[in-house]
Protein backbone atom coordinates (compact mmCIF):
# COMPACT_ATOMS: atom_id res chain seq x y z
CA UNK A 1 0.00 0.00 0.00
CA UNK A 2 1.01 3.59 -0.53
CA UNK A 3 -0.06 7.11 0.39
CA UNK A 4 -2.12 8.73 -2.37
CA UNK A 5 -0.40 11.65 -4.03
CA UNK A 6 -3.24 14.08 -3.37
CA UNK A 7 -2.50 14.14 0.35
CA UNK A 8 0.25 16.15 2.00
CA UNK A 9 2.11 15.71 5.24
CA UNK A 10 3.57 18.55 7.29
CA UNK A 11 4.61 19.30 10.85
CA UNK A 12 2.37 21.95 12.36
CA UNK A 13 2.70 23.10 15.97
CA UNK A 14 5.08 20.19 16.59
CA UNK A 15 2.66 17.50 15.45
CA UNK A 16 2.40 15.52 12.22
CA UNK A 17 -0.60 16.48 10.11
CA UNK A 18 -1.94 14.83 6.95
CA UNK A 19 -4.58 16.63 4.88
CA UNK A 20 -6.01 16.24 1.38
CA UNK A 21 -5.04 18.95 -1.10
CA UNK A 22 -7.72 20.92 -2.91
CA UNK A 23 -11.00 22.26 -1.60
CA UNK A 24 -13.49 19.69 -2.86
CA UNK A 25 -15.10 19.00 0.49
CA UNK A 26 -13.21 18.38 3.69
CA UNK A 27 -12.63 14.64 3.71
CA UNK A 28 -10.85 14.79 7.03
CA UNK A 29 -7.34 14.79 8.35
CA UNK A 30 -5.09 12.59 10.42
CA UNK A 31 -2.83 14.07 13.06
CA UNK A 32 -0.43 12.58 15.57
CA UNK A 33 3.06 12.33 16.98
CA UNK A 34 6.49 11.41 15.58
CA UNK A 35 5.43 7.76 15.20
CA UNK A 36 2.69 8.81 12.78
CA UNK A 37 5.30 10.94 11.01
CA UNK A 38 7.52 7.88 10.56
CA UNK A 39 4.60 5.74 9.35
CA UNK A 40 3.66 8.37 6.75
CA UNK A 41 7.30 8.64 5.70
CA UNK A 42 7.38 4.88 5.12
CA UNK A 43 4.13 5.06 3.12
CA UNK A 44 5.72 7.33 0.51
CA UNK A 45 6.95 4.07 -1.01
CA UNK A 46 4.79 1.02 -1.77
CA UNK A 47 5.11 -1.00 1.47
CA UNK A 48 3.40 -3.74 3.47
CA UNK A 49 2.31 -3.45 7.09
CA UNK A 50 5.21 -5.72 8.11
CA UNK A 51 7.71 -3.50 6.31
CA UNK A 52 6.39 -0.41 8.09
CA UNK A 53 6.62 -2.19 11.45
CA UNK A 54 10.22 -3.26 10.87
CA UNK A 55 11.26 0.20 9.67
CA UNK A 56 9.79 1.67 12.86
CA UNK A 57 11.49 -0.94 15.06
CA UNK A 58 14.82 0.18 13.57
CA UNK A 59 14.13 3.77 14.58
CA UNK A 60 12.25 3.51 17.86
CA UNK A 61 13.06 1.52 20.97
CA UNK A 62 9.64 -0.03 21.62
CA UNK A 63 8.14 -3.53 21.85
CA UNK A 64 6.93 -4.96 18.54
CA UNK A 65 3.30 -5.45 19.71
CA UNK A 66 3.09 -1.76 20.66
CA UNK A 67 4.55 -0.64 17.32
CA UNK A 68 2.26 -2.97 15.35
CA UNK A 69 -0.78 -1.68 17.24
CA UNK A 70 0.25 1.93 16.43
CA UNK A 71 0.75 1.06 12.76
CA UNK A 72 -2.61 -0.69 12.52
CA UNK A 73 -4.35 2.22 14.18
CA UNK A 74 -2.73 4.72 11.81
CA UNK A 75 -3.50 2.60 8.73
CA UNK A 76 -7.12 2.29 9.74
CA UNK A 77 -7.39 6.08 10.22
CA UNK A 78 -5.77 6.68 6.83
CA UNK A 79 -8.07 4.16 5.11
CA UNK A 80 -11.09 5.82 6.64
CA UNK A 81 -10.35 9.11 4.88
CA UNK A 82 -9.31 7.42 1.65
CA UNK A 83 -5.63 8.34 1.88
CA UNK A 84 -4.26 4.89 1.01
CA UNK A 85 -3.90 3.13 -2.31
CA UNK A 86 -3.83 -0.64 -1.82
CA UNK B 1 -10.16 42.84 -20.73
CA UNK B 2 -7.11 43.35 -18.66
CA UNK B 3 -6.39 45.27 -15.47
CA UNK B 4 -3.83 45.50 -12.69
CA UNK B 5 -5.09 45.60 -9.10
CA UNK B 6 -3.45 45.72 -5.71
CA UNK B 7 -4.58 42.97 -3.34
CA UNK B 8 -2.74 42.13 -0.11
CA UNK B 9 0.15 44.45 -1.06
CA UNK B 10 0.67 42.57 -4.34
CA UNK B 11 0.12 43.79 -7.89
CA UNK B 12 -2.18 41.32 -9.61
CA UNK B 13 -2.75 41.48 -13.36
CA UNK B 14 -6.04 39.84 -14.36
CA UNK B 15 -7.18 39.07 -17.91
CA UNK B 16 -10.85 38.13 -18.40
CA UNK B 17 -13.42 37.83 -21.16
CA UNK B 18 -16.04 39.96 -19.35
CA UNK B 19 -16.12 43.36 -17.78
CA UNK B 20 -17.78 42.46 -14.48
CA UNK B 21 -14.59 41.63 -12.56
CA UNK B 22 -12.98 44.90 -13.58
CA UNK B 23 -15.99 46.89 -12.36
CA UNK B 24 -15.99 44.95 -9.11
CA UNK B 25 -12.27 45.64 -8.53
CA UNK B 26 -12.24 49.27 -9.58
CA UNK B 27 -11.33 50.61 -6.11
CA UNK B 28 -8.23 48.40 -6.15
CA UNK B 29 -6.80 49.60 -9.48
CA UNK B 30 -3.02 49.89 -9.53
CA UNK B 31 -0.16 50.35 -11.93
CA UNK B 32 3.28 48.84 -12.19
CA UNK B 33 4.74 45.44 -12.81
CA UNK B 34 2.55 42.55 -11.65
CA UNK B 35 3.65 40.15 -8.90
CA UNK B 36 0.96 37.70 -10.02
CA UNK B 37 -0.56 37.23 -13.48
CA UNK B 38 -3.98 35.62 -13.82
CA UNK B 39 -5.25 34.83 -17.30
CA UNK B 40 -8.66 33.18 -17.19
CA UNK B 41 -9.89 30.70 -19.77
CA UNK B 42 -13.29 29.21 -20.50
CA UNK B 43 -12.12 26.02 -18.76
CA UNK B 44 -11.51 27.95 -15.49
CA UNK B 45 -15.04 29.30 -15.65
CA UNK B 46 -16.54 25.88 -16.44
CA UNK B 47 -14.75 24.46 -13.40
CA UNK B 48 -16.41 27.14 -11.21
CA UNK B 49 -19.79 26.19 -12.67
CA UNK B 50 -19.21 22.55 -11.72
CA UNK B 51 -17.94 23.45 -8.24
CA UNK B 52 -20.95 25.67 -7.59
CA UNK B 53 -23.26 22.81 -8.57
CA UNK B 54 -21.40 20.32 -6.34
CA UNK B 55 -21.52 22.73 -3.38
CA UNK B 56 -25.23 23.36 -3.88
CA UNK B 57 -25.93 19.61 -3.96
CA UNK B 58 -23.83 19.05 -0.84
CA UNK B 59 -25.71 21.76 1.02
CA UNK B 60 -29.04 20.51 -0.26
CA UNK B 61 -29.73 23.72 -2.17
CA UNK B 62 -31.13 24.26 -5.63
CA UNK B 63 -28.21 24.71 -8.04
CA UNK B 64 -28.71 28.13 -9.59
CA UNK B 65 -27.51 28.80 -13.12
CA UNK B 66 -24.85 31.49 -12.68
CA UNK B 67 -23.88 33.86 -15.47
CA UNK B 68 -20.46 33.53 -17.09
CA UNK B 69 -19.20 36.91 -15.87
CA UNK B 70 -20.05 36.10 -12.24
CA UNK B 71 -18.33 32.71 -12.44
CA UNK B 72 -15.34 34.51 -13.92
CA UNK B 73 -15.02 36.61 -10.74
CA UNK B 74 -15.01 33.39 -8.67
CA UNK B 75 -12.41 31.82 -10.94
CA UNK B 76 -10.18 34.88 -10.55
CA UNK B 77 -10.28 34.71 -6.76
CA UNK B 78 -9.56 30.99 -6.82
CA UNK B 79 -6.58 31.60 -9.10
CA UNK B 80 -5.33 34.28 -6.70
CA UNK B 81 -5.80 31.94 -3.71
CA UNK B 82 -3.71 29.32 -5.54
CA UNK B 83 -0.87 31.84 -6.03
CA UNK B 84 -0.93 33.48 -2.60
CA UNK B 85 0.97 30.83 -0.60
CA UNK B 86 3.95 31.54 -2.88
CA UNK B 87 3.81 35.08 -1.47
CA UNK B 88 3.37 33.96 2.15
CA UNK B 89 -0.38 34.40 2.22
CA UNK B 90 -3.68 32.57 2.13
CA UNK B 91 -7.41 33.12 1.81
CA UNK B 92 -9.47 32.55 4.93
CA UNK B 93 -13.23 32.10 4.98
CA UNK B 94 -14.48 34.39 7.71
CA UNK B 95 -15.55 37.85 8.75
CA UNK B 96 -12.70 40.32 9.36
CA UNK B 97 -13.18 43.47 11.41
CA UNK B 98 -10.65 46.18 12.28
CA UNK B 99 -11.18 47.56 15.78
CA UNK B 100 -8.95 50.41 16.93
CA UNK B 101 -6.68 49.56 13.99
CA UNK B 102 -6.25 45.89 14.89
CA UNK B 103 -7.61 42.99 12.84
CA UNK B 104 -9.94 40.32 14.22
CA UNK B 105 -11.11 37.40 12.06
CA UNK B 106 -14.20 35.40 13.03
CA UNK B 107 -14.39 31.90 11.59
CA UNK B 108 -17.15 29.27 11.73
CA UNK B 109 -19.08 27.06 9.35
CA UNK B 110 -21.49 28.97 7.08
CA UNK B 111 -24.71 29.89 8.83
CA UNK B 112 -23.26 30.10 12.37
CA UNK B 113 -23.55 33.88 12.50
CA UNK B 114 -20.08 35.33 11.80
CA UNK B 115 -21.47 38.27 9.87
CA UNK B 116 -24.14 38.95 12.46
CA UNK B 117 -21.53 38.93 15.22
CA UNK B 118 -19.19 41.19 13.22
CA UNK B 119 -22.07 43.62 12.78
CA UNK B 120 -22.54 43.70 16.57
CA UNK B 121 -18.91 44.87 16.82
CA UNK B 122 -19.55 47.66 14.32
CA UNK B 123 -22.64 48.77 16.26
CA UNK B 124 -20.80 48.68 19.59
CA UNK B 125 -17.61 50.41 18.47
CA UNK B 126 -19.07 52.89 15.99
CA UNK B 127 -16.38 54.82 14.15
CA UNK B 128 -13.63 52.83 15.91
CA UNK B 129 -14.48 49.75 13.85
CA UNK B 130 -14.52 48.93 10.12
CA UNK B 131 -15.53 45.79 8.26
CA UNK B 132 -12.38 44.72 6.38
CA UNK B 133 -14.13 41.88 4.54
CA UNK B 134 -17.28 40.03 5.56
CA UNK B 135 -16.60 36.75 3.77
CA UNK B 136 -13.17 35.95 2.33
CA UNK B 137 -10.37 38.23 3.54
CA UNK B 138 -6.75 37.55 2.65
CA UNK B 139 -4.00 37.06 5.17
CA UNK B 140 -0.32 37.70 4.51
CA UNK B 141 2.75 37.14 6.62
CA UNK B 142 4.70 40.36 6.38
CA UNK B 143 8.07 41.12 8.06
CA UNK B 144 6.12 43.00 10.75
CA UNK B 145 3.76 40.02 11.33
CA UNK B 146 0.51 38.70 9.86
CA UNK B 147 -1.85 41.24 8.26
CA UNK B 148 -5.46 40.83 7.20
CA UNK B 149 -6.58 42.49 3.94
CA UNK B 150 -9.86 43.56 2.44
CA UNK B 151 -10.82 42.59 -1.14
CA UNK B 152 -13.99 43.10 -3.19
CA UNK B 153 -14.91 39.39 -2.89
CA UNK B 154 -16.92 40.26 0.15
CA UNK B 155 -20.00 38.08 0.62
CA UNK B 156 -23.72 38.46 0.14
CA UNK B 157 -23.97 41.92 1.72
CA UNK B 158 -20.90 43.27 -0.08
CA UNK B 159 -19.20 44.59 3.01
CA UNK B 160 -15.51 45.30 2.60
CA UNK B 161 -12.94 48.08 2.54
CA UNK B 162 -9.70 48.52 0.64
CA UNK B 163 -7.59 48.42 3.78
CA UNK B 164 -5.52 46.15 5.98
CA UNK B 165 -4.72 45.73 9.67
CA UNK B 166 -2.21 43.77 11.71
CA UNK B 167 -3.88 40.52 12.75
CA UNK B 168 -4.64 40.59 16.45
CA UNK B 169 -6.72 37.43 16.82
CA UNK B 170 -8.62 34.65 15.08
CA UNK B 171 -11.85 33.79 16.89
CA UNK B 172 -13.80 30.58 16.35
CA UNK B 173 -17.48 31.29 16.75
CA UNK B 174 -20.03 28.83 18.15
CA UNK B 175 -23.65 29.43 19.09
CA UNK B 176 -24.40 29.33 22.82
CA UNK B 177 -27.03 30.57 25.27
CA UNK B 178 -24.52 32.50 27.37
CA UNK B 179 -21.60 34.55 26.06
CA UNK B 180 -18.20 33.13 27.00
CA UNK B 181 -14.71 33.33 25.54
CA UNK B 182 -11.53 31.37 26.19
CA UNK B 183 -8.12 31.05 24.52
CA UNK B 184 -7.60 28.09 22.17
CA UNK B 185 -4.29 26.25 22.10
CA UNK B 186 -2.67 26.06 18.65
CA UNK B 187 -3.40 22.32 18.80
CA UNK B 188 -7.14 22.91 19.34
CA UNK B 189 -7.28 25.74 16.80
CA UNK B 190 -5.72 23.72 13.96
CA UNK B 191 -8.83 21.69 13.10
CA UNK B 192 -10.93 24.87 12.86
CA UNK B 193 -8.29 26.73 10.84
CA UNK B 194 -7.86 23.90 8.34
CA UNK B 195 -11.57 23.92 7.61
CA UNK B 196 -11.74 27.65 6.89
CA UNK B 197 -8.41 28.35 5.19
CA UNK B 198 -8.33 27.79 1.43
CA UNK B 199 -6.48 24.58 0.64
CA UNK B 200 -4.86 24.97 -2.77
CA UNK B 201 -5.10 22.24 -5.40
CA UNK B 202 -1.40 22.71 -6.13
CA UNK B 203 0.76 20.52 -3.93
CA UNK B 204 3.50 23.06 -3.22
CA UNK B 205 0.99 25.78 -2.42
CA UNK B 206 -0.92 23.39 -0.14
CA UNK B 207 2.28 22.50 1.73
CA UNK B 208 3.24 26.15 2.04
CA UNK B 209 -0.23 26.89 3.48
CA UNK B 210 0.41 24.42 6.30
CA UNK B 211 3.84 25.94 6.90
CA UNK B 212 2.19 29.36 7.21
CA UNK B 213 -0.42 28.03 9.66
CA UNK B 214 2.49 26.70 11.72
CA UNK B 215 3.92 30.24 11.76
CA UNK B 216 0.61 31.93 12.61
CA UNK B 217 1.39 34.24 15.49
CA UNK B 218 -1.93 35.71 16.67
CA UNK B 219 -4.39 35.26 19.49
CA UNK B 220 -6.62 32.19 19.08
CA UNK B 221 -9.98 32.09 20.83
CA UNK B 222 -13.18 30.10 21.11
CA UNK B 223 -16.26 32.25 21.52
CA UNK B 224 -19.59 30.82 22.60
CA UNK B 225 -22.14 33.51 21.78
CA UNK B 226 -25.74 34.44 21.26
CA UNK B 227 -26.83 37.23 18.92
CA UNK B 228 -27.35 39.88 21.61
CA UNK B 229 -25.18 43.03 21.75
CA UNK B 230 -23.52 41.67 24.91
CA UNK B 231 -21.80 39.01 22.73
CA UNK B 232 -19.66 41.69 21.08
CA UNK B 233 -18.67 43.17 24.44
CA UNK B 234 -17.62 39.77 25.84
CA UNK B 235 -15.64 38.96 22.68
CA UNK B 236 -13.95 42.34 22.47
CA UNK B 237 -13.05 42.48 26.17
CA UNK B 238 -11.75 38.92 26.00
CA UNK B 239 -9.45 39.54 23.02
CA UNK B 240 -8.24 43.12 23.07
CA UNK B 241 -5.72 42.33 25.85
Amino acid sequence: MKLKSDFIVREVNGETVLVPIGDTGFSGMVRGNKTLGAILQALKADVTEDEIVSSLLERFDAPEEKVRADVQKALSALRKIGALRD
Amino acid sequence: MEGVYRFADLNVAIRTRCRRLHDMCRDYRASGLPDIVISLTGADVEREREKAAVTARREGRFAAEYPYDYLETLAAYRALAEELPGHDGFLIHGSAVAADGEGYVFIAPSGTGKSTHARLWLEMLGSRAVMINDDKPLLRFMPSGPRVYGTPWDGKEHLSANMSAPLKAVCVLTRAKENTIRPLSPHEALAYLLRQIYRPAGKEAAEQTLTLIDRLDAGLYLLGCNMEPEAARVAYEGMKG
